[in-house]
């Protein structure tokens, strides 16, 4: 994929607001990905965090702003057919993994490119067969999730989402819910795609992890963005009191 | 007490036994085909909230689950003739009722039990994970995708054991067919007690059929089970 870090973002989100019942939980976001970047959100729980990954691809719907993905304006998207779209380039990885569990790893993968894409089945699983050995995974094709630890779930989450061959992944607090011996194993192959140019966007309690991938990191609380920087400038120096708070609490 | 069950030689009497076994099966076999095409479909229906239709079909299941089978199924074979849903029999010229008992019982089968089966299998449904949906409305699964690829199958999974229940009553109560001249195990045993008066072995014979089937069907339904079981997946053991 070609870097176009001069032109216009590919993730763009203005003065976006949503809110449950009387709960205001995003008040006003603003957010930039540049294609090829890698994006960290930081913040404490219940600050919107997971919000702003389920507005960018549609699984929540926003009340006003504007979100745009590519050329898809997000915010105006009410049909099937037109989140389809979406989601074929914006992909998602889950803190509880959500895989199929009555499928096998290897359908898992090949599952939404057959049916959703409608792409040739031979070719899906010669990706799939790939995506795994890329995940370290080759070996596992026919076990049911449930057969899998954490880690290894998670792991076939990634290549689920890789086989859709989307041009950002969003990753939700993606080792939040693994044992400590296996959150490292998840994020050397998030560490792999972002060495390799895929933009990610990830919300993430791992502090020393943001640090090391993240182009820039955007610290919300109460559903604004406080404060955004480059990893070094943020977690070295942070200007905002609130986030010196967090940073004290979670460093 | 002398239990003579010797009229069970009678080949006469075996193939009145063996016709009426058969027309139980065929009419167990039809109804729970009608059972869960009806199930599957209504809860579909109620599940994405299809409009106008997920209210008939809400007021279809408390009508069919609230009222006794065999209520339903005398409607169906006395009402609808006397309300004037009748054919001319082509060949005599008279007026005969639009569904035969068979299809009269059948359809009664399916409709009661039906209803249940909505129910039954709408609590699967929504037993099956948020994530896993969530996960699959990510993937750019639309509602029918979804419903069809991930939450029916798994869905099915999670209310075998109370299907299981749902088919043994569907079998169980075919015997009302019995009622509206259907020639069933039933009907046949009747038979049978007016001309021989050996009620008590008779009656005993009709009860093992039934252990035997009901039986039967449960065999099938956990072979069913552990065919689809998702290997190292809930709590079924």
């Amino acid at each position: 994929m070609t870097t176009t870090s001069t032109t216009k973002p590919l993730i763009e989100m203005r003065d976006v607001r949503k809110s449950f019942g009387t709960y205001d939980v995003l008040n006003g976001i603003a957010l930039d990905v540049r294609e090829g970047g890698v994006v960290c959100i930081i913040g404490p729980s219940g600050s919107g965090k997971s919000t702003i990954l389920r507005c960018i691809n549609g699984l929540i719907p926003v009340n006003s702003g504007t979100i745009r993905v590519g050329d898809f304006a997000v915010e105006a998207m009410k049909t099937d057919r037109e989140l389809i779209a979406l989601r074929h380039q914006v992909a998602m990885v889950f803190q509880q993994y959500n895989l199929f569990p009555h499928r096998t790893v290897m359908q898992n993968l090949t599952m939404a490119p057959i049916q959703v894409l409608k792409e040739n089945p031979a070719d899906v699983r010669e990706r799939a067969l790939k995506l795994l050995a890329k995940v370290r995974l080759t070996g596992k094709e026919d076990a049911y999730p449930s057969q899998l630890s954490g880690g290894q779930q998670q792991r076939v989450a990634i290549a689920r989402a890789l086989a859709m061959q989307p041009r950002v992944i969003l990753f939700d607090e993606v080792t939040a819910a693994l044992d400590p011996e296996m959150v490292s194993e998840v994020l050397n192959v998030i560490r792999d795609l972002a060495g390799e140019g895929m933009t990610c966007v990830l919300v993430t309690h791992e502090m020393r992890f943001a640090q090391e991938v993240a182009d820039e990191v955007f610290f919300t609380d109460r559903g604004v963005i406080v404060e955004r920087g480059p990893p070094k400038q943020l977690f070295q120096s942070p200007n905002d009191p609130r986030l010196k708070d967090f940073l004290d609490k979670v460093l | 007490m002398n239990l003579d069950f010797s009229w069970l030689a009678d080949p006469y009497y075996q193939y009145w036994l063996l016709r009426g076994l058969g027309t139980t099966i065929l009419m167990s076999v039809l109804g729970l085909v009608l059972m869960m095409v009806i199930g599957i479909a209504g809860a579909l229906i109620i599940h994405l909230r299809v409009p106008v239709l997920a209210t008939w079909t809400t007021l279809f299941v408390e009508m069919f689950r609230n009222t006794p089978p065999l209520v339903q199924l005398f409607f169906l074979y006395f009402m609808l003739s006397e309300m004037g849903l009748t054919l001319t029999d082509p060949a005599t010229g008279q007026r005969i009722p639009i569904f035969s008992g068979f299809t009269c019982a059948v359809l009664s089968l399916g409709l009661y039990n039906g209803a249940l089966a909505i129910e039954i299998i709408r609590s699967g449904l929504l037993a099956v994970p948020s994530q896993t949906v969530e996960g699959a409305r990510s993937l750019g699964y639309s509602r029918v995708q979804t419903f069809r690829y991930i939450e029916l199958p798994i869905g099915l999974r999670l209310s075998m054991p109370a299907m299981t229940n749902n088919v043994v009553s569907l079998i169980k109560t075919s015997n009302q067919a019995a009622l509206v001249a259907v020639a069933d195990i039933m009907y046949t045993a009747t038979q049978i007690m007016l001309e021989n008066f050996r009620n008590l072995e008779v009656m005993i014979f009709v009860w093992v059929v039934y252990v035997a089937l009901s039986s039967l069907a449960v065999v099938a339904m956990r072979y069913i089970d552990r065919l689809i079981r998702i290997p190292g997946y809930g709590a079924v053991a």
